[in-house]
């Protein structure tokens, strides 16, 4: 086994955990929000992790803090994969006066610096995690849409397209039925990528104070709180940084691996 | 002459670019939940009050006038005044906040670039060997890790346990001391610098595999010529284009590194302005970073035929 094929079913291991990890984890041993002990406790059998500064199990918030990184990236990744892929189909099969000014807006966003966006936005409306959302999906679908516009225009011309338009399949037959199901595999590569950057900014977001709100806890907002009293207690700093280093890490593996799995011409 | 069109071109998209930030942190304005009317009379004011305010600040006009007026304001640095605190015309915050993003912003780069271009020569120069091993793994870690937890765990180390830096701004420093700057500036550069190694290391084998450079060496060019006078100076074009798009990474990137050092900045303005719901300092922020983000690249597409000839006679 290469160290490349480790390194990606270490990743898919490391995920696997980190879903079993935020959907039981929160509840599993003290709920999240729960005082159920002394403050600083350290690490021991009844608390994994130990206590933060109001006696709350540190597991079961960074456990929280997956939930919140997963469902936030899910959510936008699912959303600025149909609205990109919309958007990037349009850029090559709509007339040009309607794909030549979409695609200029999607190359203008795309350029624009992410989190400037989301700050503004989330500056505008409210905290918390629906803004979250809103803001990262508004941010994340230009990438998606460029990828997805060079892909079908590079399909476009093959063979087994030309194909089924000489068969008679119109244009929407031809895209979901023919185009699209070859870059499903590339499309999901990338959004594992692009899911850690989306992770990256929504802990970034709570890391500012402008993200999920308290008391609910982020990854983002764990690491803002432990730095008051990280002389005394490291620990509380080490436990979310590990874990969402970590998540990056095996995001990145896991989708240069499926890379290479599924697209036929990086093998 | 294609030249001058295409930076004509440039020209006019980098405005156009402007006048999108512009009216989308109007927009923002617009749909912010509290009015300034609100602020301005305060929560008991009476309906007639509100109105006569209204009518005073003008609000009651059509939006694009409005506009019109926030974009001959915004182009004179005119934002208006803060809501709260002793409510200071925004453009005196941003003549105090600027500098210190500014200097973040520059130093980091600075080093961004010096780092990233020196590793990544060094990577390509002894392909697969152990400097080009240890150039990728830093620059693995320097993508991979954020800077928010960069940042807290180099001051636990460096600050709290050695001791060597301050752990965060204090204003009692003056300039010429600049020990804080010392943290701050290194987290910033540490993705552009890892990013820049890998672009500068692909881009510099494959300059060193081109014909000119066998040339060069065929002809007994020195090493250290060939390197910097041949091969770098060929390399260095999207090198110095990543340069322009890392700048606007830089700037998000300052946010982070604002807080966490509690640096006088934009970025910190920023999120207390949000924190506080303080339109008119958000708004100009906002539109500060991106304008100077606009300008940065904008620098860069021009510098581009400077260093490029080639650039020069093709169309940009």
């Amino acid at each position: 086994m290469r160290a490349r094929d480790l390194f990606f079913w270490a990743g898919v291991g490391f995920l696997g955990f980190l879903v079993l990890l935020a959907v039981f984890g929160p509840t599993l041993r003290h709920h999240y929000l729960d005082k159920v002990g002394l403050p600083f406790e350290p690490p021991g059998a009844r608390f994994w992790l130990g206590t933060d500064e109001l006696g709350r199990d540190v597991f079961a918030r960074i456990a929280y803090g997956a939930r919140v990184s997963l469902t936030v990236g899910l959510i936008v990744q699912g959303l600025a994969v149909v609205i990109g892929t919309a958007v990037g189909v349009i850029g090559v099969y709509a007339p040009r006066w309607v794909s030549n000014p979409v695609m200029r807006l999607t190359d203008g966003m795309f350029a624009f610096p992410d989190i400037l966006l989301a700050i503004l936005i989330i500056g505008v409306w409210r905290r918390g995690m629906v803004p979250v959302i809103v803001a990262l999906a508004i941010t994340a679908w230009p990438g998606i849409a460029r990828l997805v516009r060079t892909q079908v225009a590079s399909l476009r011309h093959r063979e087994f397209v030309q194909a089924a338009r000489a068969m008679g399949g119109s244009t929407p037959y031809v895209v979901t039925r023919h185009v699209l199901p070859q870059m499903m595999g590339v499309l999901l590569a990338v959004s594992m990528v692009e899911l850690a950057g989306t992770i990256l900014a929504e802990s970034s977001l709570s890391f500012l104070g402008i993200g999920i709100e308290a008391p609910d806890p982020s990854w983002g907002s764990l690491i803002d709180a432990a730095r008051a009293n990280m002389n005394a207690y490291p620990l509380l700093l080490l436990w979310p940084c590990l874990i969402l280093s970590l998540s990056i890490f095996a995001l990145n593996f896991v989708g240069d691996g499926l890379r290479e799995r599924l697209d036929p011409r990086s093998r | 002459m294609r030249l001058a069109r295409a930076l004509t071109l440039r020209l006019l998209f980098g405005l156009l670019s402007l006048v999108f930030i512009s009216f989308v942190t109007f927009v923002a304005d617009e749909l912010a939940p509290g009015d300034a009317v609100t602020v301005l009379a305060g929560e008991k004011a009476s309906p007639e009050e509100k109105a006569r305010l209204r009518e005073e600040l003008g609000l009651n006009r059509p939006w694009p006038v409005r506009y019109g007026e926030f974009v001959a304001k915004a182009a004179r640095l005119d934002f208006g005044t803060s809501y709260y605190g002793i409510k200071e015309p925004v453009s005196d915050i941003l003549k105090r906040d600027l500098p210190m993003t500014a200097r973040l912003a520059l130093m980091a780069i600075a080093l961004a670039a010096l780092l990233g271009v020196g590793m990544g020569t060094v990577a390509a120069l002894w392909e697969n060997r152990w400097p080009d091993r240890l150039a990728l793994t830093l620059s693995t870690l320097g993508v991979t890790v954020p800077n928010f937890v960069l940042a807290p765990l180099l001051v636990y180390v460096f600050s709290l346990q050695l001791g060597m830096v301050p752990q965060v701004w204090s204003p009692v420093r003056s300039l010429p001391d600049i020990s804080y700057l010392i943290l701050p500036v290194a987290i910033l550069a540490a993705r552009p610098a890892a990013l820049l190694t890998r672009l500068t290391r692909a881009s510099m084998i494959e300059t060193l595999k081109q014909e000119f450079v066998r040339l060069a060496i065929a002809k007994g060019v020195p090493p250290a010529r060939l390197v910097f006078r041949h091969a770098l100076r060929n390399a260095i074009l999207p090198v110095v284009t990543a340069i322009g798009t890392s700048f606007g990474f830089l700037l998000t990137g300052s946010f982070i590194v604002e807080r966490a050092f509690l640096l006088p900045g934009i970025g910190r303005e920023t999120i207390e302005a949000i924190q506080q719901g303080n339109t008119p300092v958000l708004q100009a922020c906002i539109l500060v970073t991106g304008a100077m983000f606009i300008l940065v690249n904008l620098i860069v597409d021009l510098l581009l035929p400077v260093l490029d000839p080639r650039v020069r006679e093709a169309q940009v």
